[in-house]
């Protein structure tokens, strides 16, 4: 649906029906205001690159997990697919090493991507993740040990916020 | 060279029934492993500081290069900067530059939205405020550049301050690590030192007691070598004759038993100085006569023992005939003797496979033989069959 379209049919029904008229424009407005950028991720495994729809990946997402998210301090329900998972889709099988890069391009090449603890996560208490909430994609644990202190947000910079891009290294 | 056979005394010692060794043991044990577990206390001391102190510095310094090595506060500054230049640029309102800005506006609403600074910086809540309002503004166009890059200079200023305060929260948290792990330093190094003294002087106490152990077993050796000789013709003696038996068990053996004939009178003839000069002048012509591999016992007042590696019993006949020609060889005189002769032996020999049972019927039957010789009128020898 684009926004040309929705502006026609509301102005069809306006006349016999005002205040839902007045409804569907705000909700019109509320839709134009999302950001129509970082909704994307790029996948590169050598010279093939692939882009992946960040509103794809939230319809498979199917793992609901509750987390202490230190960087807000609470609790947070985190919505997204296990990573490992996702890269054997992906590339077929977990690469050695994947080199990540950001939308505020902060770039880091990690390993040890065969912990099905990794959550590649796509929403948060039910919204989806944005730049703004670090997103539009978040790497986090499902689950970390009483030994780390979430007052030390150093002990969580294996975090992997606003991916854009991921590329797997052989 | 053919290697020298063990005295009675050695087999003795190597026999399992010894134990003095035994009884000391567990003193060196008690030194030795606290010595050791002193040695290993060290080891664990310097792996803990491997294992453990050197992650924790660099989980302190070695920042650089992941998510918190640049503070959060810095970088959305930096993209708030980035917000303003492209506001002030020369046309800060087309699609593209719009689009920009607020993904500057988002980037750095995202770095600053955290739950530490909002905690501790009031500035924090009312800047992503201004952020999120003003990205919204600049969306719909109401507002102008000028006046949306004047406004960004409020959350500016609030990022500068967490940036600062931030910095001299670090500061202060790497001089007390720094204090911690000089204390901690010292005092690993001074524990280490004691460690490894105590680890040394329990060697030294260690060393103390082997070599106490090993002078109180060479005294216990002595005193059992003193033991199994015969103190005047410093030969063995009856026990030490068992001993070997029992230590060669399994080979051929002679046993040659000899008797001074007329001794008694020697002795009252002579006087006993003298009949013990005559003892040991004795043991030493049966040491030439036999060579080496004999060994030689006293038994008791003039009866002589030797014992030699043997195969069959003409070997023994020769080595009693080689007795008695050393004998005469030797001319020694006996002043008291009826027949007017020198010095004569009874010889009485037997051979036998030396086994614990054997040996008492092997020296019966040399005792026989000798017996017999004796009957016969002295000065001869006779070898059992019936060994």
């Amino acid at each position: 649906m684009n926004a040309a379209s929705s502006v026609f049919s509301i102005r069809l029904y306006a006349k016999k029906h005002p205040k839902l008229s007045i409804t569907c424009v705000l909700l019109l407005l509320s839709w134009l205001s999302v950001p129509a950028y970082a909704q994307a991720l790029s996948m590169i495994n050598g010279d093939a690159k692939k882009t992946l729809s960040i509103n794809d990946l939230r319809q498979k997402s199917d793992i609901t997990q509750t987390v202490f998210d230190p960087y807000q301090g609470r609790e947070v329900e985190m919505r997204g697919l296990e990573f490992r998972r996702f890269l054997i889709d992906q590339f077929g099988d977990v690469p050695p090493a994947l080199r990540f890069t950001a939308w505020d391009d902060y770039e880091v090449t990690l390993g040890g991507w065969h912990d099905p603890n990794w959550l590649l996560v796509t929403e948060e208490d039910g919204k989806p993740l944005s730049l703004r909430s670090r997103g539009p994609l978040r790497l986090v644990e499902q689950a970390y040990d009483d030994q780390r202190d979430v007052e030390k947000l150093r002990e969580f910079n294996d975090w992997i916020w606003m991916i854009r891009s991921i590329e797997a290294k052989w | 060279m053919t290697p020298k056979a063990p005295t009675p005394l050695q087999s003795t010692l190597s026999s399992p029934a010894y134990s003095p060794v035994k009884r000391k043991k567990r003193r060196y044990v008690t030194w030795l492993s606290l010595s050791l577990m002193s040695f290993m206390a060290l080891m664990v001391v310097i792996v803990y500081e491997a294992r453990w102190v050197y992650p924790e510095i660099q989980a302190y310094f070695s920042q650089t290069g992941n998510l918190t090595g640049q503070q959060l506060a810095t970088r959305s500054r930096g993209y708030l900067q980035g917000a303003q230049q492209q506001l002030l640029g020369e046309q800060p309102f087309e699609a593209d530059s719009i689009q920009t800005i607020r993904i500057n506006l988002d980037l750095a609403y995202g770095l600053l939205d955290v739950e530490v600074y909002r905690q501790n910086y009031s500035c924090t809540a009312p800047s992503l405020q201004t952020i999120n309002a003003l990205s919204d503004r600049i969306y719909r166009g109401t507002v102008t550049s000028v006046d949306a890059a004047s406004e960004l200079l409020e959350p500016i200023d609030c990022l500068t301050r967490i940036e600062m305060s931030q910095l001299d929260l670090r500061g202060m948290a790497i001089n007390a690590f720094s204090e911690s792990t000089r204390r901690h330093n010292q005092v690993v190094t001074y524990s280490s030192m004691v460690i490894f003294a105590l680890g040394l002087l329990f060697w030294v106490m260690h060393e103390r007691q082997l070599r106490r152990a090993e002078r109180a077993t060479e005294q216990t050796l002595a005193w059992m070598e003193r033991a199994m000789r015969d103190p005047l013709t410093g030969i063995g003696n009856r026990s030490a004759l068992q001993q070997e038996v029992m230590a060669k068990e399994g080979t051929s053996l002679a046993l040659i038993l000899v008797d001074i004939d007329f001794f008694k009178q020697y002795n009252d003839s002579m006087g006993h100085p003298e009949g013990d000069q005559l003892l040991r002048c004795l043991a030493s012509l049966l040491k030439d006569v036999l060579g080496e591999q004999a060994t030689l016992y006293r038994l008791g007042g003039d009866e002589f023992a030797a014992l030699l590696p043997c195969q069959n019993d003409s070997l023994l006949g020769d080595y009693c005939d080689r007795l008695t020609s050393g004998l005469r060889g030797a001319d020694l005189q006996h002043p008291a003797h009826p027949d007017n002769k020198g010095v004569t032996l009874s010889i009485g020999a037997v051979r036998f496979d030396a086994r614990e049972d054997a040996f008492p019927l092997a020296y019966s039957e040399a005792d026989k033989a000798l017996y017999r010789v004796k009957s016969a009128g002295r000065d001869g020898y006779e070898v059992s069959l019936k060994g």
